[in-house]
């Protein structure tokens, strides 16, 4: 495993309440869970059951009601914003439903930002390193392009590519193939599941496809705010890093 | 990489860019031209003041500027260079009268009247011919910009001001007056124009030994109790406030500023607004990626800074353009040293001003947003 980062990500009674107007509605009832690196996890369920709500907290991007989040043993509910804009910077990639690539920005460029968002220089050997990974994801022709030239599957990918630049010790992909066609949806996976696996990373994996099943490790399925069902999938595991 | 971020924007997002920078180059271009032709109007104001090469002026009691004064006692002179620190102390004589073109009809003048040998008071720049022409007691100058408003007069042509006959005998360049053509004569030929008593001038031109100072003042004020008593800078600075104040310059000066400015904020902001609007979901990706709300505020800053920059450019550009077109014409324009670096920060500034509304919008961008 080169992954240096073997956390554990762990939700105790993670909830949320969203208020509609008058009255406060609970869209999320509380989580308790882990979440082990080297594994990936789908969390489907059906439209409006709370998928994203619980990835956006998990991602430091929405505050829960209730609960706390632990990163090892570090509290990281309670963090304040900046603390959680640096945790984000060094610790998470995103993933999401849109590749959400800057326009304007070449495809290395938009790489390289997921280092440099705080103002401070890309780390050295940063550029050859979104340059590597950028190849590895087939796209070493298209490093000076504009995000507008490229194909839908080739933006995913490049966005991949940003969140992964960094190491991210935690990966979150909300409905990483709904935007792609059934062969691209099946590269991106398979890259998700090689990047959990070999590299020891948390990854969760937001879908309602169910052709991303497969590819889980252990999936999580939400309804009406609620876990309905949690079961780990061994034996796929091998089925699919063998096709 | 931020401020690569706000280059990347600017360049791609060429239409709003266009649209700042028309506001910041309005700003710059009209405000530049609205001072140049102030500073310009406020040089026409005390020209004759400026270029006295005098340290004193001394005039009737109770002035308000130099243009408006009694005709004073010629005997001032003698208790005036009686104190030590005076070099000298020569009278001049401002009088008008009427200009008869070549074809017969009638401008009026002011005619400066200056004594051989020193001509204070004289022609500072000549196009045609130099002081040694006002040597003459007929002789006369016209300005250049005045030429065509004469009736073209050639070099010793003889005509007539307020009915005496004078000869036109050099052209100068840059005598303009607040108060119209400003022609030069001895101080004989004045006399004889305006008719007034003799031994009475308009003013006396003192120079000092030094540079005046508070007791030299007190010293000239009290052997002169009943006259005006100013430094040359003192009179230019009470006759530019005298005209700004009571022409009615300074304030619509400040109005047609104030509008350019205005309609300039105005453009930056809407276009500011807008492409920071488009560009709402990439401030967002930024924050969700680990920017906080000081790295949106850094990337719009640059943008609105680059945008300044450029404009204030181009604004300086045509701005050069234009006072290089009107140099030298009868159009008033001076931008003095000051001016531009005040003007290039103000325009700055503004720029600031006008991009703080999309600021607000952009540092609004919720990160959560990213994931719907
Ligand atoms: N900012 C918000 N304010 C109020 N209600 C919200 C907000 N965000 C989400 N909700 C509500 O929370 C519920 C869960 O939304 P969420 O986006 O988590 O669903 P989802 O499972 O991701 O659905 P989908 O599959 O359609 O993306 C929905 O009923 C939604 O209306
Ligand atoms: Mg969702």
């Amino acid at each position: 495993m080169r992954g240096p980062k073997m956390t554990t990500l762990r939700l105790e009674g993670i909830a949320k309440d969203f208020s509609d107007g008058a009255q406060m509605r609970r869209v999320l009832f509380p989580v308790t869970t882990e979440f082990e690196p080297g594994e990936l996890t789908v969390l489907a369920g059906p439209s409006g059951s709370g998928k994203t709500t619980l990835l956006s907290i998990i991602g430091l991007v929405l505050r829960p009601s209730e609960g706390r989040m632990f990163f090892g043993d570090k509290e990281i509910t309670s963090l304040s914003e900046n603390e959680a804009a640096r945790m984000r910077l060094q610790r998470y990639g995103f993933v999401f439903q849109q590749p959400m690539l800057i326009e304007g920005l070449s495809v290395l460029e938009n790489t390289l930002l997921a280092f440099a968002v705080q103002g401070r220089r890309p780390p050295k050997g940063a550029r050859q390193k979104a340059v590597k990974i950028l190849n590895r994801l087939g796209l070493g022709e298209s490093l000076h392009m504009q995000p507008r030239l490229l194909s839908g599957g080739m933006k995913q990918r490049a966005s991949i590519a940003r969140a992964l630049i960094k190491d991210p010790a935690i990966l979150l992909c909300d409905e990483p193939t709904s935007a792609l066609d059934a062969e691209s949806g099946q590269t991106v996976m398979r890259l998700l599941k090689r990047i959990a696996i070999e590299e020891g990373r948390v990854v969760v994996v937001v879908s309602h496809d169910a052709r991303v099943f497969p590819y889980a490790d252990r999936l999580v399925k939400i309804e009406n705010g609620q876990i309905v069902s949690d079961t780990r999938e061994q034996t796929q595991t091998e089925e699919v890093s063998q096709s | 990489m931020r401020t690569l971020t706000a280059f990347r924007m600017v360049v791609h997002d060429r239409s709003s860019t266009a649209g700042a920078l028309l506001g910041v180059v309005a700003i710059v271009f009209l405000v530049g031209q609205q001072l140049s032709l102030l500073f310009g109007l406020l040089n026409y104001m005390s020209v004759l003041v400026d270029h006295s090469n005098a340290d004193v002026w001394v005039m009737s009691g109770n002035i308000r500027n130099a243009d408006a004064g009694n005709l004073i006692s010629g005997r001032y002179i003698d208790r005036i260079v009686g104190l030590p620190e005076v070099k000298w102390a020569e009278p001049v004589l401002i009088g008008s009268g009427l200009f008869r073109t070549a074809d017969g009809s009638y401008e009026s003048v002011r005619v400066i009247g200056t004594r051989r040998p020193r001509l204070s008071l004289g022609p500072w720049q000549f196009f045609k011919a130099d002081e040694r022409a006002l040597l003459d007691l007929e002789s006369v100058t016209v300005d250049k910009l005045d030429l065509a408003k004469l009736g073209n007069p050639v070099l010793n042509q003889v005509t007539e001001i307020g009915h005496r006959r004078v000869r036109v005998r050099a052209i100068t360049e840059g005598a303009r007056g607040f108060q119209g053509t400003i022609v030069f004569a001895s101080i004989d030929k004045v006399k004889e124009i305006a008719r007034t008593p003799p031994g009475r001038y308009s003013a006396i031109l003192v120079r000092l030994n030094r540079a005046p100072d508070s007791r030299i003042m007190a010293r000239l004020r009290a052997a002169l109790p009943k006259c005006s008593v100013y430094t040359t800078k003192e009179l230019s600075y009470l006759t530019k406030k005298y005209y700004i104040a009571n022409t009615g310059i300074g304030s619509s000066f400040g109005f047609s500023t104030v509008i350019a400015v205005l309609i300039g904020v105005v453009i930056i902001s809407l276009t500011m607004y807008t492409s920071v609007l488009g560009r709402a979901r990439d401030f967002a990706v930024m924050r969700a990626i680990g920017g906080r709300r000081r790295d949106i505020a850094v990337v719009v800053a640059c943008e609105a800074l680059i945008i300044a920059g450029v404009g204030v450019f181009v604004g300086f550009l045509m701005l050069v353009t234009l006072l290089n077109f009107t140099r030298g014409s009868a159009i008033p324009s001076f931008l003095p040293l000051f001016v531009s670096p005040a003007l290039a920060i103000g325009a700055i500034l503004v720029s600031f001003i006008g991009s703080s509304i999309a600021l607000r919008v952009a540092l609004k961008a919720d990160p959560a947003s990213v994931f719907h």
